[in-house]
This record gives structure tokens, sequence and C-alpha cells, in this order.
């Protein structure tokens, strides 16, 4: 009986600790939905053509973005992830810690090194015109700003499932016919996909969250984020507010959508 | 046949050295040796997976040493089975088949021929992880030689079993040569698999293949002598010494 005492206290010590956690995370979230006007919601994004063209806009710029983004980290991000938990070479380690340096610096400075490598008077810059994708408030300096942020939660996420993926059964898939990509494509994708789903999903919500890279690389097109914070200093907070709720909704629906088909 | 020439692999610190090795065809070669003296190394340098700094590797004349893990035929066996967790027994042994492009329905009737052969037919639906280590092993074995390898690499197969059930996948492995004809090199550092298996018995030891004995001969090596007296209290007990003579050791 003593036991079953102990273990019930435990339980309601992680229940205890969990409701705070739950209570925190809900509490801002709760906030800005109660706070929310219908009446500017429908202003900013139905009757007020000014407002909603502009609105709407954003929103399509931050999802082409965000989506362009995490793809190009699917087709550069995924190789790179595989080749660090595959192959040791010299130097791995800084290369591991140059891939995490975005996850530390602060958000302007981002953009800053951004742009200052890919910006028309940057390194690169005669290179990324050439290319047609110069980044000086451009789409591509936003999708840019936002690959910069959100590389080392793909390649960190990615890099963690191929390593959990024993090397061992893509050496016998190619003793028994298979080529790499084939060993690669039926055995090492399939038992890595969650991580690769998860990876994702968070560097497209990274990608999402971003504003201060942006800001500086490429206030426009507008993204919703900078649209957030130009609608705050001009209007205030009760428009602010309306563009916030549709990000949170949207990223509501996301998470719990790919967790429902996940689980089916 | 495979031939391995004056093979030399480096890794790191660690050198491997081949003189010279013939396995042919239709033969179960066992590596011996103590636990890191290349056995492995030498495994995965014949698969392919490891590329030697000098030497070469022939099959029935043909060089493969520079060939890809695909193209050898040799196909491997690793120490945990190596399954695929996300295919079922079916499906992981039909694998080395569908990647060689037999369609569907030939390769079904192939994993269930070689499934009956080695008496798993009622594992076919199930996924590997819900199987015993007996269980693993013969798919493992069923999957492997469903290819028709030129030959079977095998690291320690038996070494993930409790010593009652390696005896009796000891014989199920000497009744299945009987029914099915493969060639096989068993890498093992279990004196009682070496015997009881090889046709002959190659030892290792500081990354060096120092020979190549029958499995008689080799017993009356001092190579045998650490693997024997590992017995003597079993042999003890049980009166063996007599036995012990015979073998003259």
């Amino acid at each position: 009986m003593a036991r079953w005492y102990r273990v019930e206290g435990f339980l309601l010590a992680l229940a205890t600790a969990s409701s705070i956690m739950i209570l925190f995370l809900l509490a801002p979230i709760a906030a800005l939905i109660i706070a929310v006007d219908p009446k500017t919601l429908e202003e900013v994004f139905i009757t007020e053509p000014s407002l909603s063209r502009e609105a709407w806009l954003a929103l399509a710029t931050t999802l082409k973005a965000s989506a362009t983004s995490t793809a190009i980290l699917v087709a550069l991000g995924v190789p790179l992830a595989y080749l660090l938990a595959r192959v040791s070479f010299k130097g791995r380690e800084v290369v591991e810690a140059l891939i995490d340096v975005p996850l530390m610096i602060p958000h302007a400075v981002a953009g800053i090194m951004v742009l200052m490598a890919y910006g028309r008077r940057g390194v690169l810059g005669p290179l990324t015109a050439g290319l047609g994708v110069a980044v000086d408030d451009s789409f591509w300096g936003v999708v840019a700003a936002m690959t910069f942020v959100s590389a080392p939660i793909m390649v960190d996420t990615v890099k963690a499932g191929f390593r959990g993926v024993n090397p061992t059964l893509e050496y016998v898939a190619r003793s028994l016919g298979a080529s790499w990509w084939r060993a690669f494509t039926t055995v090492t994708l399939p038992l890595t996909i969650e991580s690769l789903v998860t990876g994702g999903l968070l560097s497209w919500a990274r990608a999402i969250s971003e504003v201060g890279a942006i800001l500086i690389v490429a206030y426009y097109p507008k993204t919703i984020n900078v649209l957030i914070v130009e609608w705050f200093n001009t209007y205030g907070l009760r428009y602010a507010a309306s563009l916030s709720l549709v990000l949170v909704a949207l990223s509501l629906a996301v998470f719990t959508g790919i967790r429902v088909v996940a689980r089916k | 046949m495979i031939v391995v020439e004056d093979l030399v692999v480096r890794l790191g610190g660690f050198t491997l050295r081949i003189p010279r090795l013939e396995v042919v065809k239709g033969e179960y070669l066992v590596v011996m040796g103590p636990s890191g003296v290349g056995k492995t190394v030498f495994l995965h340098t014949l698969a392919g997976f490891l590329t030697p700094s000098k030497g070469r590797i022939l099959v029935n004349g043909v060089d493969v040493t520079r060939y890809p893990p695909e193209r050898r035929g040799f196909a491997i066996i690793p120490q945990d089975y190596g399954l695929f967790p996300h295919m079922s027994v079916h499906d992981n042994i039909a694998y080395g088949l569908r990647v060689r492009g037999v369609s569907k329905g030939e390769a079904r009737s192939r994993v269930l021929e070689v499934s009956r052969a080695l008496g798993i037919e009622h594992l076919l639906s199930r996924r590997p992880g819900s199987l015993s280590s007996g269980e693993k092993q013969r798919v493992a074995l069923a999957r492997a030689l469903v290819v028709e390898p030129e030959v079977l690499l095998m690291d320690e197969p038996l070494s993930n079993l409790d010593p009652r059930l390696r005896a009796s996948a000891r014989a199920f492995i000497k009744g299945l040569r009987f029914r099915v004809s493969f060639t096989a090199i068993h890498v093992t550092h279990d004196i009682a698999e070496a015997i009881d298996l090889g046709d002959r018995v190659a030892y290792m030891e500081g990354g060096l293949l120092v020979g190549v004995y029958s499995p008689k001969d080799f017993l009356k090596t001092p190579y045998a002598r650490p693997y024997i007296s590992s017995l003597e209290p079993v042999l003890k007990v049980l009166g063996a010494g007599k036995r012990r003579n015979v073998l003259g050791l």
C-alpha cells in the first residue's frame, strides 16, 4: 500500500507541474482571443479593403516564403543532416557548431549577417543578383532570412533521426543488392520519417515566426509579422491583435491536424 | 570461388592483413579469433563497406575489390541480424528479390519456398520486433539465402542466443546445409561453433590471418589452447580427461 501512495504522490507532483506549465502557455493565447474585437477582425480581413488587402497579401507572402524556405531546407538540409549523422570527418564538430549559430544570436543580428553576405553590397551580393534572387527588400530576402534562422532546427532534428537508424540496416540492404539510393529510400527514410516531418514542421513554424531578421533584410514584401509590428506602431494593439489571432489559429490548426493524422 | 589476395585494410591505428584465403563453392569457412582482431573488419571489407588499401578480392576470377556492395553478390548477416523493423518478415525476406527486380508473385513463391526450408512459414506476417532471437536468426538466414548469394557473410550470428538455443541453432545450420547449398564465411570467437560448423577454420590474431586449418588440426594448434582450457572445468566434472588425450592436447 505504501508504494501505491508514493506513486500517487509522484503523479500528483507531475500533474501539478504540468498544469502550471499548460496554464502558463494557455494564458497568453486566451488573453489574445478574449482581447480581439470581432468587429475589428471583420474590418481587418473583410470589410475594410485598404486593411484587408494588405493583411491577406502579407499572409500569402508569409505562407509562400515559409513554404519555399522549408522546401529549400528539405532539399539541402536533409542531405547535410545525413552526412553529419553518417560520415565522420575532420572538423565535423566545427560544422555542427556553425549550423547552430543562428539559434544563439539575436534575430536582428541574423538579419544583419544575411544582408552582409547576400545583400546588394554583401560579399555574395553580385552572385545572388546574378541568379535573380537578390535579397534586399525582396521575396527572396524574406526566404533567406527565414531559411537562415530555421536551418539549425531542420538539420539538428533530422540528424538525430538519422543517427537513430542503425547503419547496419543500410549495409544489409546494400549487400542484398540495393543501390545506395534504394537502401536510403526503402530503409533509412521510412525509419526517419517522423523526424523529417517534425523537422519540417518545426522549421516551417520557426520560419513563420521570424520577424527580427526579416525587418532588416526585407521589410518589403511585408510578411504578416512585419505587418503586425507596423500596425502595432501605427494603429495600436487592437489591430495588431486581430492580425496576431490569425497566426495563432493557423499554428494551432496545423499542429493539431498533423498530430491527428500521425495518430491515424 | 572466392579468393582474397594480399589484402591490407587500414582503419585508424589498426591494420588488417590477409595474405591469402580461398573459399571454394559450397564451403563453410569459420573465421575464428579473439575480440578486436579484425574479424568484422574483414567481413565488412569483403562486403564492400570498407575499401582496402592494398590487395584483391576475386569472385570466380572477377576482381570485385572496387565493386559497390550491391554488385558483389555477398549477403551479410550482422550480429544483431539487421532485420528491417518497418517491414513484415515476408517483406524482409523478399527485399533482396524486389530490389533485383523480381516480380511480386515470383518473389512471394520464392519467399514461401525458403521459409518452408527454414521452418518460418508461420512468421511471414509478423514484424521483426515480435520475434524471438532464434526466429530473428532464421529470418535473417532466409533473407540472405533467398537471393542465392555467392557467399553468405555471417558476423557472430549465434552470439545473441543463449547457450541452449545456440546448440540447436548450430544443429539447424548443419541440417540446412543438407537441404540448401550455400557458401559461407562465419565469424565467431566460439570454438564450439568453429569445430561443429566449419569445413575449415581460419584463425586471426592481431589483425593478421595466421592460418587455415581443418577443425581437427585447428584443435592441435597453440591458438586453440586458450579456448579449450576455458572448457576444462566442464570437461573435468564430466571426467573427459581421456577425450582430451585422444585429441592430443
